[in-house]
């Protein structure tokens, strides 16, 4: 009798619990013939990767390039993420790569692999009040312009954050670098940014 | 340590994402989709959509036909009663001859109670107790008793008319010798007669 229950809810509440699935089942979903799984799962990061690219490339072609490159390869695999690292980290990674094999194919220097002393950029912004951050820009561009004014490194690890919604250390995990070190990314960006959109507006 | 998940309130990332507006071209999400879609493997069908390509191949065709062909042929044989009357039109001698006896005995009998009109009575009687049978089956009993009586009736009843005869009783006498000759046209009573009287 239960089971007939849970068939029914099932079936009238098939839409909902469709969305409401993990990342990991919508794909594995999707490799079982499910096309409006990937629909959902596409349309769940769509944004973020997009943006990540965009900012961590700097070039709204190569981005798109990269973009289409990254879903294509994820359709055409027919693998999953392995391990414990989440769809969300695998995506990433597969596009991360993809830039990094496309600077490498075209001879471009990689500025994530520059030996970068974290301490030599960072500049001392304690302040972090309310006010401060009301008045920073709103300018795409000037926000655009901070950030490519970061060092790659540090740009990576906060578009991350701001695009991918992954913690510290998946980031860490992503980026195959240590958990404090991100940290210290992370910091030092935040700091850079908000001395560069607080400027903006001053001048 | 720091923790290392993300703190929910962090203002710039916030603003950075309140405020980011680019989007991925139409024409990529409408590419990728596409591919998404061409190339999504296909539903595993399950057990009945399997089943059903099955039948729809010829080899499984023939096969599940068979199968259906002979699972009738036995549910008929189950279904067939074991025991249904012959309805056989050739004289069946081992279940005629018994009653052809019987018949006989019974004639005889009566035709010792009652010379004259006892054979054709008995005659006439032996459809009506196979009342069971077909009007052939009692043909056949009759064709039986019409073969046995002679041999033994016919004697007693030539003996009865000596013994009438030889009582006197000529007019008797003459009555059931002419009656058996109505009844018996073809045997020579004369000859039989005169064959008992020597004995």
């Amino acid at each position: 009798m239960s089971g007939l229950k849970g068939f029914i809810s099932q079936l009238f509440a098939g839409a909902n619990s469709h969305e409401a699935s993990s990342d990991e089942s919508l794909l594995a979903r999707y490799r079982e013939g499910d096309g409006a799984a990937f629909e959902i799962l596409y349309a769940r990061h769509r944004q973020g990767l997009y943006r990540f690219l965009l900012g961590l490339s700097g070039s709204t072609e190569l981005a798109e390039e990269v973009y289409q490159e990254t879903w294509l390869s994820l359709i055409r695999s027919g693998s999953q993420p392995q391990g414990r690292a989440t769809f969300r980290t695998w995506l990433f990674q597969i596009a991360r790569n993809r830039l990094i094999d496309h600077w490498r194919k075209h001879g471009i220097h990689q500025p994530m692999h520059d030996s970068y002393d974290e301490q030599t950029h960072a500049l001392t912004d304690e302040q972090n009040d309310p006010e401060q951050l009301l008045s920073l820009s709103r300018d795409s561009q000037r926000l655009e312009a901070a950030l490519q004014a970061l060092p790659a490194d540090q740009r990576e690890v906060f578009l991350l954050r701001a695009y991918s919604d992954l913690d510290l250390a998946q980031i860490a995990t992503l980026t195959e670098t240590p958990l404090e070190t991100v940290k210290s990314r992370l910091r030092y960006a935040q700091q850079k940014l908000r001395r560069l959109l607080a400027e903006e507006v001053l001048t | 340590m720091t923790d290392a998940r993300p703190t929910p309130q962090d203002p710039l990332v916030k603003h950075f994402r309140e405020q980011s507006q680019s989007e991925p071209p139409a024409h990529l999400d409408a590419l990728i989709l596409a591919a998404a879609h061409r190339e999504a493997p296909k539903p595993k069908p399950n057990l009945w959509q399997r089943w059903l390509r099955a039948c729809q191949q010829p080899r499984w065709q023939v096969a599940f036909a068979s199968l259906v062909g002979v699972a009738l042929m036995l549910a008929l044989v189950q279904r067939t009663p074991e025991q249904l009357p012959s309805y056989d039109f050739a004289p069946a001698p081992k279940a005629a001859a018994p009653l052809a006896k019987k018949e006989a005995e019974l004639s005889t009998a009566r035709s010792l109670a009652a010379p004259a009109p006892a054979a054709p009575m008995a005659e006439s009687a032996a459809p009506m107790q196979s009342e069971s049978f077909s009007a052939d089956m009692a043909d056949e009993a009759k064709v039986s008793k019409r073969a046995a009586v002679p041999v033994k009736a016919l004697d007693e009843q030539l003996r009865e008319v000596i013994h009438l005869q030889k009582s006197g009783q000529a007019h008797a006498a003459d009555k059931l010798l002419a009656d058996l000759h109505k009844r018996y046209p073809d045997q020579n009573l004369s000859a039989r007669l005169k064959a008992l009287q020597k004995n």
